[in-house]
């Protein structure tokens, strides 16, 4: 685990030094964030032009609810989907070789290579959406609720990445997987209201199969004073449990592109 | 059996591949019900490799080569047989075997192409665990050894293929492994850069007292660096001895040159003595079966006013271009 963060960091450093170069990158990232946040934020006042709350959610608490799926997809798009990318075109190149012959978990150094670093834009605006949003709702947040979020916000990282590696698994056994990729960011997007006001199979979908509830519903939930310790505790449950399912079906996959591949 | 070398003992790895008819209805019915065909790509193999030793693995395309390195790298789990690296059986990939071996595949690079070599030096040097100063020496030593100053620190994309191949080889290097498995490693490099790796190869060899197995389409490759060849075709090991004894044991051929003085037109035809490759004035290169040789040799010398002969083998390219080409017959 240490070493991974060591590698991370290392891997992260020269990222960061090789995306400085392309600047132009950083202002095509600030426009497209800026744009995305933009029809967001019509969308919804459009949405409470009509209502006062939605499935028991005041203006300001969806927008905190927004704060956290920017947040969310910030970290994703800068610290998941590259490295997931880079994993699936390396099987399908055959570069994988040379991540199997290192003398580290494979799980860990596919995990840690790559760093989108003006991705993380937004995760800044995130952040800040995040504390208007709390300013409007005008309720001090206490210290224990700042550290649920933080555990909330964890737990939902480590959901998604479970949730992603599994699905890039399928790269061992056929090269299409891009298209499941898409369809798993195009769902993700559902999380930017909360889930509560889905019917109940999208619900249930929300939750357990591609977990958006728990990614960016639940975080919220915590920084907003809804969130109940038993959810809590059963996002930690299901944190663990697909964190192992996920190295089960890696390991899966990895054992019959080694048993198999020419 | 040695702890310290390779041990292959009746390896075989038998791939299971789909197989189905041309056609539409073949496609449609094969979505379903698919129907396996096996292909045994390596077929019962066993050769032992000791410390230090460089070996040559020679083969057409498909013969087995590179299953064979991918099983002792721990990329493929043999179907069955014995296998050992260094004392460790290579599938179970453990820490202390990878920390001690090296791929390098010719046709895939490792390096990352965004990012100068020196910066993917440096993540190796953190995967392998490699002590900062021994690190920044060894490196150094073979960036010079290389000629690589100065191109280690532009973008990999930048480099030619030749300058790439040598970055790759510097990084496949810097954790000083003591076996190498290197496939192609020359591929696609001019002859200058060619020269240029396999010293290098050579001189790591030497110093490291390291075991090198090694597959190359490049004749001069295997002549300069390794004195014990292993031919392998179909999967199976055809030979497994020195190179010179390759030639020996598969040249049913010698060749002859032979120059005489003026003859003022009356040469005589020298068909009569061999077959004849290519005719000068004066000067002709003779193909005869190495039984004849010695009859034919004399028959020369006494017939005509000999200047020089020199009696040769064909060129290893051409030895080994029979072998593929009748293999059951030669391999009895």
């Amino acid at each position: 685990m240490l070493r991974g963060f060591q590698l991370f960091g290392l891997f992260s450093r020269i990222s960061i030094l090789n995306e400085m170069q392309y600047r132009a990158n950083f202002f095509i990232q600030v426009f497209q964030s800026a744009l995305t946040l933009t029809t967001g934020l019509i969308v919804m006042n459009v949405v409470f032009s009509y209502t006062q709350t939605l499935g028991g959610w005041t203006h300001a608490e969806l927008l905190a609810i927004y704060g956290v799926f920017f947040l969310m997809s910030g970290l994703v798009g800068a610290l998941i989907f590259p490295n997931i990318w880079a994993f699936m075109e390396d099987v399908r190149e055959g570069r994988l070789d040379f991540i199997l012959t290192k003398p580290e978990d494979a799980q860990v150094l596919i995990s840690v290579r790559q760093l989108a670093l003006w991705r993380l834009v937004d995760v800044i605006i995130g952040v800040v959406v995040l504390a208007i949003a709390l300013t409007q709702i005008g309720q001090q947040s206490s210290w224990l609720q700042a550290l649920a979020f933080g555990a909330a916000l964890l737990m939902g990282a480590v959901i998604l990445y479970s949730i992603i590696l599994i699905a890039s698994t399928a790269a061992f056994w056929s090269v299409r997987v891009w298209e499941m990729m898409e369809m798993i960011g195009s769902i993700f997007q559902a999380g930017r209201w909360p889930v509560g006001i889905y019917p109940d199979w999208l619900r249930l979908g929300l939750t357990y199969l591609i977990p958006v509830a728990f990614a960016v519903t639940v975080p919220a939930e915590a920084l907003t004073g809804r969130l109940t310790p038993q959810t809590l505790l059963f996002t930690f449950f299901f944190t663990v449990f697909l964190a192992f399912i996920s190295r089960k079906i890696w390991f899966y996959g990895l054992k019959n592109y080694t048993g198999a591949s020419a | 059996m040695s702890t310290n070398g390779i041990h292959v003992k009746d390896l075989t790895k038998v791939y299971r591949v789909p197989e189905r008819e041309a056609g539409l209805k073949a496609a449609v019915v094969s979505l379903l019900q698919r129907k396996h065909k096996e292909v045994r790509a390596v077929d019962g193999i066993t050769f032992d490799i000791e410390p230090g030793e460089i070996v040559g693995f020679l083969g057409p395309n498909g013969a087995g080569k590179t299953t064979t390195l991918k099983m002792l790298s721990g990329l493929l789990y043999p179907t069955s047989g014995e296998l050992s690296v260094l004392g460790h059986l290579p599938e179970k990939r453990q820490r202390e075997l990878l920390q001690r071996i090296t791929l390098v595949m010719g046709q895939r690079s490792q390096l990352n192409w965004d990012i100068p070599a020196i910066d993917s030096y440096d993540l190796y040097r953190a995967i392998y665990g490699i002590p900062q100063e021994q690190f920044t020496k060894i490196r150094d030593e073979m960036i010079a050894l290389m000629q690589l100053q100065g191109l280690v620190n532009k973008p990999v994309r930048n480099l030619s293929l030749g300058e790439r191949m040598k970055a790759e080889m510097v990084g496949a290097l810097l954790h000083q492994p003591q076996v190498l498995f290197l496939d192609e490693p020359t591929i696609g490099v001019d002859v200058t850069m060619q020269r240029r790796m396999r010293t290098f190869i050579q001189e790591y060899n030497h110093k490291h007292k390291a075991t090198v197995l090694l597959t190359s389409h490049y004749m001069a490759d295997v002549q300069a660096l390794c004195k014990r060849v292993i031919v392998i075709h179909h999967g199976t090991i055809l030979y497994d001895g020195d190179l010179a004894g390759l030639v020996g044991r598969f040249s049913a051929m010698k060749t002859l040159v032979v120059s005489t003085s003026d003859m003022n037109g009356k040469a005589p035809d020298m068909a009569q003595y061999g077959n004849v490759l290519k005719a000068e004035p004066n000067r002709t290169t003779l193909r005869v079966s190495k039984a004849e040789a010695p009859q034919v040799t004399a028959r020369l010398l006494a017939d005509l006013p000999v200047t020089d002969l020199t009696v040769e083998d064909p060129p290893i390219e051409e030895i080994i271009e029979t072998v593929f080409a009748t293999p059951d017959e030669i391999a009895q």
